[in-house]
């Protein structure tokens, strides 16, 4: 990092909150406060659903993915553009039409105000703790990248997201976000092209395609239908349709989001193209990944990627260990080197023979290369009790801070940063909107003026800020805390689909049915988490199911006793 | 439960037209990948 990377970082930073700032002045009424004065046309709805849904992690993280794992992640998102589908036809017109702040208000409408007060309340759980984890996660890389403290980091975060979400609310969370996801991509976009113009041998953008395919990178698809393998076509197609069913249906960080558009015309579009965008830019974010795992074999990659818990490492006993087996990674390097541009040359001569041979050669250095990795995360956790020596999140941004010129550095940490922010003002802003609308305005305090409610959200933006900002440095002393929040999403998340699906699909299921169905589903997936060994991710499904089944039955036995009441 | 009033769309006729876009632009896509898996890998 040099100068001219803080002046990109800092100004692009400070001229986002500036913006969003200004933009979205003057909000005075709960209607500009939420809603944005629903004046969004449909490409800022897209753009805003986008970035919302694009934390840091996921730009940190999915190229680190495509470089260990292959392309493969790329088929968890094939169920979303069905989910765009869907939610365009039923809760798109049907959300506008009641003219509603939130999702739990249309439960209300739909059922009764204890269903909407229950679901608001799962809401602001699982949405609640996961904030302190949007801020925490990517706090937690870019303090170990640029050295800072990492409550430092996170404040930081949490503090520029807080300026200008509590001052504009909705209005300044979208205006930001069309920013943000352009610098995003067009950052993301650079990094890709300069690991590409970095390769060696004036290696086409084909030539990178056979190389990664040879080393089984390109597993973009998967057809065998297999439940044990998390990423095929058929757990994208279906698993994906009822996760972003979930999370763009019934989550207020993203129905927020679309609730803004001028009408049903422009949130539906804004859902379509997010439905048409989604999937290609995926593919490009795992493609970067791919082309720095290319680099990488014609560049010396580091032994283990989180290069400031290496140096801890380097400070103990363990140090020699540690030496003597990255010089063997440094040998087994210049054979794979070699043995990639034979590789090359044999793709250029079409030579299946010679594929093939340079192929199995490489397969079987990578292979050594692996083993030495792992005894190098071996040594550093010996070294370093209770380390996290998962190294895949800090490959890209490892990459990034060592071989992009200066200027670019600074862009890409801003696209990490903005990331960041975009995806923590959405959540803030959803949490403030159910807060306000669904427990103080409906519950609490029912009968005030507009321009207090329009002062309550602010203070209920703050203090989620505040809350989600101290989770994130308790998270710092106890790393399974994000294990925890994950597990707290899955044990909610199910019930609320649930609730929803009932709410859309189901007019046979009423209110009282709906509220037990879905309060017993909840006691039956806390029940599973703490005496079962179920996987976590199997709670939305389970969960879902219950409310959905146990809403007929009840149903169906509230029927008969009214029936024999009438008779 | 739709609209009473179902706003037109922009560009196609139909909403319905629009949907079908977005799930034939999916499939074309899946074929896309599906070719470049089998080329490359």
């Amino acid at each position: 990092m040099n100068s001219i990377d803080w002046i990109i970082l800092f100004t692009t930073l400070a001229l986002i909150v500036a913006y969003g700032t200004w933009k979205s002045r003057g909000s005075k009424d709960i209607d500009g406060y939420l809603l944005g004065n629903k004046s969004l046309p449909w490409w800022n709805v897209c753009l805003s659903i986008m970035a919302t849904q694009a934390s840091a992690i996921t730009f940190l993280s999915t190229p680190g993915q495509a470089y260990e794992d292959g392309m493969r992640f790329l088929q968890f998102y094939f169920g979303l553009p069905l989910a765009m589908v869907i939610l365009s036809i039923t809760a798109v017109p049907l959300y506008h039409k009641l003219k509603v702040y939130t999702a739990y208000e249309y439960l209300e409408t739909r059922f009764d105000l204890k269903t909407r007060s229950l679901a608001a309340f799962f809401f602001l759980m699982l949405r609640g703790l996961s904030v302190g984890i949007t801020i925490y996660a990517p706090s937690l890389i870019l303090s170990t990248i640029l050295d800072w403290n990492i409550n430092l980091t996170t404040i930081f975060i949490g503090s520029l997201v807080m300026i200008y979400t509590v001052s504009g609310g909705t209005k300044a969370v979208s205006m930001t976000q069309k920013y943000q996801l352009t610098i995003i991509m067009a950052g993301m976009i650079i990094a890709g092209l300069t690991a590409f113009k970095k390769l060696p041998n004036d290696i086409t953008f084909t030539e990178a395609f056979q190389l990664a395919g040879e080393m089984g990178k390109m597993n973009l698809i998967n057809l065998s239908f297999d439940l044990s393998d998390r990423y095929n076509i058929w757990s994208g197609l279906i698993g994906g349709l009822f996760l972003f069913l979930s999370y763009f249906g019934a989550d207020q960080s993203q129905v927020g989001r679309y609730l803004g558009g001028k009408s049903v015309t422009e949130s539906r579009l804004g859902l379509l193209f997010n439905g048409l965008l989604k999937v290609p830019m995926q593919f490009v974010i795992l493609y970067i990944g791919i082309l720095v795992f290319v680099f990488y074999q014609f560049n010396q990659a580091p032994v283990f990627h989180n290069q400031s818990l290496k140096d801890k490492a380097m400070q103990t006993e363990y140090a020699g260990a540690i030496t003597k087996l990255e010089s063997e990674y440094n040998k087994v390097f210049i054979d794979k080197k070699l043995e990639a541009e034979n590789l090359i040359g044999a793709i250029r001569q079409d030579n299946p023979a010679l594929i093939e041979q340079s192929r199995q050669s490489i397969e079987r250095i990578q292979q050594s290369e692996k083993v030495i990795r792992s005894q190098v995360k071996e040594q550093i956790a010996t070294a370093i009790p209770g380390a996290n020596t998962l190294d895949k999140d800090y490959v890209f941004i490892t990459f990034v801070m060592t071989y992009l010129p200066h200027g670019l550095i600074g862009l890409l940490l801003a696209v990490v940063f903005s990331a960041a922010m975009s995806s923590t003002a959405s959540e803030l802003n959803a949490l403030a909107s159910t807060t306000t609308v669904d427990i103080y305005k409906r519950s609490i305090n029912p009968k005030a003026e507009d321009y207090h409610y329009v002062t309550a959200s602010k203070w209920f933006t703050a203090g989620w800020a505040v809350f989600g900002m101290l989770f994130a440095s308790i998270a710092n002393q106890a790393e399974n805390l994000i294990q925890f929040v994950n597990i707290v999403g899955s044990i909610f998340y199910g019930t609320i689909l649930g609730i929803f699906l009932s709410a859309f699909y189901l007019k046979y299921i009423k209110s009282n049915a709906i509220f037990f169905a879905a309060i017993i589903a909840e006691g039956v997936i806390v029940y599973c988490y703490f005496f079962t060994k179920i996987a976590f991710l199997l709670y939305n499904i389970i969960g879902c199911l219950i409310v959905v089944v146990l809403g007929f039955i009840f149903q169906y036995f509230e029927n008969q006793k009214i029936k024999k009441a009438s008779q | 439960m739709v609209d009473e009033i179902e706003p037109k769309p922009p560009i196609f006729a139909k909403w319905r037209n629009w949907y079908w876009f977005v799930m034939l632009v999916l499939a074309a896509q899946i074929l896309v990948y599906l070719f470049i898996t089998n080329l490359f890998q």
